[in-house]
């Protein structure tokens, strides 16, 4: 048993072939699920269908991708711009709220913590039709903004891009609260108050100390945000209207409506390649124990 | 999912007592009002969930605020289709919790416990199902479902059950590995050595020693995969068949037709089952810890 | 369980203890292995109960006591409530009845991976509409013929739905309900009366179209003086064009399935595009929702009750067309559904029935008048690669959403 006793400094085996026996069904079956049915879509990406019905057949047909971007380049930025939107909003909302968890919860950090998640616990439909009811031209919402005059007589939250990035930024706070808390946590309070001794005041301290402290936080919670807020489809589904549609939506519309397979799984493909690419850079800028 | 977890980390005082400046109260202040407008956000619509329970719809659509009424509750279970919906959507979240919870686990153990090559590709491996947009991850799995394949042994699916559980172990599977993960990083393992020192077989000091320190990661790593499995929507709609409907797809049909209370009563008694499930699991954790006499 | 393996756990724990590790004392260990030990023996029954679930031909549980049960998938409120219960009562057979259809184009995808290979869909029958009816029984062929001998009030359908193009004999189809694409509109808030489609295009409020090409791309050709039953890709670009403007501008802000009527029933709508019964059915609860059929015409539908190829239970879901073919049970249908009744006879029950039924007898949305018969059109046939035409243009112009 000569691995059991060698160690690395936590106390680590180091070993071949047992932890391959440990990792072999959680990594077969991934690949089987999840590596394997990406190479399908690709696939089907580059397939062309015989006659409408009829399954698609494999032919190198790059003119799926050339078709995908012309038809829907328009939801596609759209996407990242909503999504990028939905990522900033939710920044300025969770960072406060994490903030003031970290630092001023005290004995009330955890419950405060299960707050952040409870409302989590309701469906992500049930919750967007919840906003729908509350942004609805019979809400109070529309009431009252008519009634300032921000709006119209007859003009409406709903439908406009601005419900649809309300409703993004809502459905995945969470995911931006927790990383941000989890970062303030790690910081040292003796740190902070030697900064504040050093800059003599909370704002600068803040500037100069807390928030680049923060900023692993900040970088995997805007991740989090923004991978799933881009491939959304039922924000713009329930809140939007046509001009409001974006990449998901026509994935979806595509896949489950029109059953025109490759050009939808060209789109699927491209658009998983960026956010892929996003994801690699920041792993290697900030390693992957951070995004997990 | 980090309230079921409390943190071990060196418990600190809340910072008080050195601001001094006017401008800092205030600003200090309005941090504060800043988080308590972003809980209100997070339960403004939860506030219209529960009270829309209560709400006796004209109408087919339980939309608009018309009358109180104890009916929905007093028939939670009325509408069947929805009933049925939500029965399938828990059996699905145990079955795919249970085989995600083991598989996840084992790699988690794998990860940390030992060092060799091919460990950071591995990790890597285990995140991009994470960073995969979901509609993505439908969608692959839709293709992959169409027509058999030789590396499945040539198996025609149908899409139903079979299929929505697949899609939901896979995208559990990674969930449950980080945070196992992220609980047993600080274990120490010499432990292992010390029971097996003392005579025990591997597998009884797997049992007698590994398994019962790292249970508390596996058991919160069970929940989070049994909460995603039930809420998940976009993957599950793309492999779901004709006739298997789960209780977020039941509610995506019926958003668009009719929208009975109970949807909002059904919805309610999730979140306060949830709830409970997360304040035992964090009273037992702190009971533990104090026990520890870490706090 | 001996001394000296009591010694080891104690002395691990122990270990475990000094390394800042949780403390488990026996009975707790035993607690939380069995909480986990019962999920795991719950597991695999639950997996040998609902193992069948997507197989089960024909859907359906029989209503236990093995029983003979159809399931039947339809539109939503294409059913009055009490129909059901009196079908199992009359035949003996349990019913399965599913409101999960949306649209025609949603549904064909959901279906079609499973009918593609032979598979059951978990439903005996559908509902669909003539276009797509047409699709089922000519070019892919996923139904299979009425059970004659168990429909003998076919004799009872009407004569002018006797023989469409896509089923001269009705051999495979016979239709559920007709009824005609108009104008909803709410009055307070579009505070006038909508006659055109110019007036529905400058409603202030927000509106929408049906995402059923037919339907949209109809009444903009009638609008545009073209002639639907004789729609041609060229004869459609007019209508497109002034779509696609509408959309541009934003008179239009989007597509509907059947949610139009949860948003002009809740006033975020002020008008759209719709469907005769659904309106009628909202205006029971909201009398200031209207419906119109424009000027220039609206557009004639059948939707057609087809029998799945997979199912094994024919003579049953033939049976349950039956039932309604009789004009007493169709009657009670109308008076609930508000659409057009396939089957003659139907508005003398109606007057039998008495009451609001009888009244129905009068509005020409139910009981279609000849003068209402005139300003209707039907869709005409198109080929596939016409069809993929008008499905491509429709898409780009919504946004696909």
């Amino acid at each position: 048993m000569a691995d059991v006793n060698e160690r690395d400094d936590q106390g680590r085996k180091q070993a071949r072939a047992s932890p391959w026996l440990l990792l072999a069904p959680g990594v077969v079956f991934l690949f089987l699920f999840f590596f394997f049915p990406l190479f399908t879509l690709f696939q089907m990406s580059l397939s062309y269908r015989p006659s409408r019905f009829e399954d698609p057949v494999f032919g190198w047909e790059w003119s799926n991708y050339s078709e995908a971007f012309s038809q829907y380049g328009e939801q596609f930025s759209r996407s990242f711009v909503y999504a990028g939107l939905a990522t900033l909003a939710a920044l300025a909302i969770a960072y406060p709220l994490a903030y003031v968890i970290a630092f001023r919860g005290g004995r009330y950090k955890n419950v405060l913590l299960g707050l952040v998640v409870v409302p989590f616990f309701t469906n992500f439909l049930i919750r967007t039709l919840a906003w729908k009811t509350i942004v609805g031209d019979q809400g109070w919402v529309v009431d009252t903004l008519r009634w300032i005059g921000i709006l119209g007589e007859n003009e409406s939250l709903l439908r406009r891009p601005i419900a649809v990035v309300g409703g993004l930024t809502y459905n995945f706070l969470p995911f931006m609260v927790l990383p941000i808390y989890v970062a303030l946590e790690k910081i040292d309070p003796r740190l902070v108050d030697a900064a504040r001794d050093l800059y003599s005041n909370t704002w600068r301290a803040f500037r100069k100390i807390v928030f680049p402290l923060s900023l692993p936080g900040v970088f995997a919670g805007s991740l989090l945000v923004f991978i799933p807020a881009a491939g959304d489809f039922v924000n713009a589904y329930y809140l939007g209207s046509a001009k409001t549609t974006m990449i998901g939506n026509v994935v979806q519309n595509q896949f489950l409506v029109q059953v025109d397979y490759p050009v939808a799984a060209a789109l699927s493909f491209v658009f998983m390649a960026i956010v892929m690419m996003i994801v690699v850079v920041y792993s290697k800028i900030l390693g992957t124990e951070d995004i997990a | 999912m980090t309230a079921l977890a409390p943190t071990t980390a060196p418990r600190r005082e809340a910072m008080t007592g050195t601001v001094t400046s006017p401008s800092g109260r205030v600003g200090k202040a309005l941090v504060n009002v800043m988080a308590v407008l972003a809980l209100g956000y997070l339960f403004l619509p939860i506030f219209v969930i529960v009270l829309f329970s209560f709400n006796e719809p004209k109408g087919k659509f339980n939309a608009v605020w018309q009358q109180f009424t104890l009916e929905n509750w007093l028939h939670p279970f009325s509408d069947t289709a929805l009933t049925d919906a939500l029965i399938l959507s828990i059996e699905i979240a145990v079955l795919a919790s249970l085989v995600a919870t083991v598989l996840g686990t084992f790699l988690a153990i794998a990860l940390v416990r030992y060092r060799f090559r091919g460990g950071s590709g591995v990790n890597f491996f285990l995140v991009l199902p994470l960073t995969t947009p979901e509609i993505v991850l439908g969608a692959s799995l839709l293709t992959l479902f169409l027509e058999p394949h030789l590396v499945l042994a040539n198996q025609q699916f149908t899409l139903g059950f079979t299929t929505i559980l697949l899609a939901h172990i896979m995208f559990c599977v990674s969930y449950v590995a980080m945070t196992v993960k992220a609980r047993i990083r600080g274990f120490d393992w010499t432990l292992e050595d010390a029971a097996m020192d003392l005579g025990a077989s591997p597998s009884r000091t797997f049992f007698k020693v590994t398994l019962p320190l790292i249970m508390p990661g596996i058991l919160a790593a069970f929940l989070l995969s049994f909460a995603l499995s039930v809420d998940d929507f976009i993957i599950t709609y793309f492999v779901s068949g004709p006739s298997t409907t789960t209780f977020p797809v039941r509610i995506f049909g019926q958003s668009r037709t009719a929208t009975p209370p109970q949807i909002n009563v059904l919805a309610t008694m999730i979140l306060v089952v949830s709830v409970s499930v997360m304040f035992v699991a964090t009273w037992f954790g702190q009971r533990r810890q104090r026990r520890m006499g870490i706090s | 369980m001996t001394d000296r393996q009591e010694h080891i756990r104690k002395e691990a724990l122990r270990l475990a203890r000094l390394a800042g590790a949780p403390r488990l004392n026996r009975r707790q260990f035993l607690g939380r292995a069995g909480a986990l030990l019962g999920v795991a023996a719950v597991g695999p029954t639950l997996l040998a109960a609902c193992g069948g679930d997507d197989d089960s031909s024909g859907g359906g549980d029989g209503g236990g006591g093995g029983g003979k049960s159809v399931a039947i998938s339809n539109w939503v409120d294409y059913m009055a409530p009490e129909s059901k219960q009196a079908f199992t009562k009359a035949t003996g057979i349990s019913l399965d009845y599913k409101e999960d259809i949306n649209d025609n184009n949603e549904y064909f995808a959901k279906v079609r991976p499973n009918l593609s290979k032979d598979q059951s869909i978990g439903s005996d029958a559908f509902v669909l509409t003539d276009w797509m009816a047409n699709r089922m029984i000519n070019e892919v062929k996923w139904v299979q013929p009425l059970d004659e001998a168990k429909f003998p009030n076919k004799v009872n359908l009407r004569p002018s739905l006797q023989s469409p193009a896509f089923d001269p004999t009705r051999k495979y189809s016979a239709p559920w309900q007709s009824g005609i694409t108009g104008i909803a509109y709410n009055l307070i808030e579009t505070g006038q009366e909508i006659k055109t489609i110019d007036d529905f295009l400058a409603v202030e409020g927000s509106t929408t179209v049906l995402s059923e090409m037919r339907d949209t791309v109809g009444l903009f050709m009638l609008a545009t003086g073209a002639d639907p039953t004789k729609a041609t890709y060229a004869s459609a670009q007019p209508a497109f064009e002034k779509l696609a403007k509408a959309f541009d501008d934003g008179s239009i802000d989007g597509t509907n399935g059947n949610e139009y009527v949860n948003d002009l029933a809740s006033g975020n709508l002020a008008a759209a595009m719709a469907w005769s019964g659904d309106v009628a059915q909202i205006a029971r609860d909201n009398p200031d929702v209207r419906f119109a059929v424009p000027e220039a015409g609206g557009m004639l539908w059948s939707d057609n009750f087809m029998i799945v190829y997979t199912s094994d239970k024919p003579d049953l879901a033939s049976e349950f067309i039956d039932f309604f073919y009789d004009p007493a049970n169709a009657a009670v249908l109308t008076n609930y559904i508000q659409y057009i009744a396939p089957v003659d006879g139907v508005d003398a029950e109606l007057v039998k029935m008495g009451g609001d039924a009888a009244k129905l007898v009068d509005d020409p949305l139910v009981v279609p008048t000849p003068e209402l018969l005139e300003n209707v059109s039907i869709f005409g046939p198109l080929d596939e690669n016409e069809e993929e035409q008008f499905d491509e243009r429709f898409a780009e112009i919504t946004g696909s959403g």
